[in-house]
């Protein structure tokens, strides 16, 4: 079963110079972009910085919407069923700066929950599961502002599966987790798979992909190369194959992260 | 949705009480004006008596309920603009909490500590200062309500043009000195020339201010009913329009990637 699917789908930004009557930039985010998840697939998403994979969790997560085609999120169009999308999905966007700073670890997720249509009575109980699940549950009377990166980082998370979401996006979740904290995350990563849920995870770190990914969706400068399946793929592989592909199209600034 | 209502007050009541030095200075603040306002009276003399009360009356009801109506409309802009700043628009807006509900609901919990704010200010004002006798009641509540109404559409617009623009604070700064210097809030409307008396006519806040002093004074009923109608007209093509023009801003957003930009 299909769990989302782009059906050509196109995104340009468009910045005026000076007004609307003056001339635009545009960056050509995503090129007709077309592919499908399977329901309870990890999907690496993989890419240098500015290749579209923050812009295809935006669309998928109704934060952005497409120029041309169509984003249908378990049959439901973002465009036009962007609420019922919003049901489905739990997206933990990538800026660790997204709480409410004077609020405590806990007082964030429940407010969060509140507002996810999640019964009262549950709002606790969940707050401690996902809390736990992120090993943050001793940060939970911290005030968000006293948490290092890496702990709001795992906030995030955390507020993405409060809602118990049929569909996880994580936008580089390990960006600035340690080796511990990453190897626990792709467990769990796993064991969410296993359940059914559909996990999109931006990256660009090969090494990542290769450890919790089905499959993987090559981007660079917002065309999809290629979609492939990369189970038993290792990290080193993948980033060879990558390199492979890209050759000719990237430009030397890109920054690839290369795992040590 | 009472859930929701419950989670928006807490999370505002938990906000201020840590930030109490910010409670402090409003008290010191509100004091100050109080007595800036009691010794204008005292200056001006109790021979001026604008649309027929005491000075110090047409103050407290003036100030009180402009300070009330602004505030309202900048708690949506301040919703956004803060929610921009603190980088939580964009988790928020992934929430199953439509857009128009989710600065509705904060901007109600605002709303409900202005209102307090309003209740003690003028309350001890009157109390103390100018006690009132005949209050018009019914023609009050209705003052207030559709005023209210007529806020939110205007806090709405504010809303819209700090996504579309992000702007909304410059707006803002301009109807509010605007509306101050026309609106009857420091001198009554007569007291403008004839051309810009239109002007004032078409800005809400010049029937709320009217029709509240009216009404706290237990007024002239034809008069009240009078800014009642023209409150009522306002809210029926504002609140319908300013839903529209903030959906429509947000879905802008969401198609130029700009819901975060500030």
């Amino acid at each position: 079963m299909t769990s989302i699917a782009f059906e050509s789908v196109s995104k340009v930004f468009r910045r005026s110079k000076f007004m609307r009557f003056a001339s635009q930039t545009e960056t050509h985010a995503l090129k007709e972009i077309s592919m499908s998840v399977a329901a309870g697939q990890v999907l690496g998403l993989l890419g240098p910085n500015g290749s579209g994979k923050s812009t295809m969790l935006k669309l998928i997560s109704t934060v952005l919407l497409p120029d041309r085609g169509r984003v249908l999120v378990d049959d439901y169009d973002t465009r036009t069923q962007g609420q019922a999308v919003r049901r489905t999905v739990g997206f933990a966007i990538a800026t660790e700066r997204s709480f409410f700073p004077r609020l405590t670890v806990r007082e964030n997720l429940e407010f969060f929950a509140a507002l996810e249509d999640i019964p009262r009575r549950e709002i606790p109980h969940r707050a401690t599961d996902v809390l736990l699940r992120v090993n943050l549950i001793d940060e939970a009377h911290k005030q968000t502002m006293k948490l290092s990166s890496g702990m709001q980082q795992r906030l995030g998370i955390a507020r993405a599966l409060i809602k118990s979401p049929s569909i996880l996006l994580l936008d580089e979740p390990s960006r600035s987790l340690d080796a511990a904290a990453c190897e626990e995350m792709w467990t769990w990563i796993r064991d969410l798979s296993e359940d059914g849920t559909t996990v999109l995870l931006a990256s660009h770190n090969f090494e990542e992909v290769s450890a919790v990914c089905d499959r993987a969706a090559l981007l660079c400068a917002g065309e999809l190369l290629d979609c492939m399946n990369i189970r038993s793929v290792p990290g080193e592989e993948l980033r060879n194959i990558y390199f492979e592909m890209t050759k000719g199209q990237r430009k030397t600034h890109l920054a690839i992260e290369v795992p040590a | 949705m009472f859930g929701k209502i419950i989670a928006v007050l807490k999370k505002d009541a938990i906000n201020a009480l840590r930030y109490r030095n910010g409670i402090a200075f409003t008290v010191v603040a509100e004091g100050a004006q109080f007595t800036t306002f009691y010794y204008l009276a005292r200056a001006v003399g109790p021979q001026f008596r604008p649309e027929g009360m005491p000075y110090f009356l047409f103050l407290l009801i003036g100030t009180g309920f402009y300070t009330f109506l602004l505030a309202g409309i900048h708690s949506f802009f301040r919703t956004i603009q803060e929610s921009q700043q603190t980088g939580t628009l964009e988790a928020l807006l992934t929430t199953t909490t439509s857009a128009p509900v989710l600065v509705g609901l904060n901007a109600m919990s605002a709303f409900a500590a202005g209102f307090v704010h309003l209740l003690i200010y003028v309350g001890v004002g009157l109390y103390f200062f100018a006690p009132i006798q005949h209050v018009a009641a019914p023609g009050c509540i209705l003052i207030f309500v559709l005023s209210v109404f007529i806020t939110f559409a205007i806090g709405l617009y504010a809303a819209g043009l700090q996504i579309s623009i992000c702007k909304g604070a410059a707006v803002l700064w301009l109807l509010g000195s605007g509306a101050w210097l026309l609106s009857g809030t420091l001198f009554p409307v007569s007291a403008l020339p004839r051309a810009v008396r239109f002007i004032s006519f078409c800005i809400p806040f010049t029937h709320s201010l009217y029709g509240m002093r009216l009404a706290l004074i237990g007024g002239n009923a034809p008069e009240l009913t009078r800014e009642i109608v023209i409150l009522a007209a306002f809210t029926l093509a504002m609140v319908p329009t300013s839903l529209w023009f903030f959906s429509w801003t947000v879905k802008q957003a969401r198609q130029n990637g700009t819901l975060s930009f500030y």
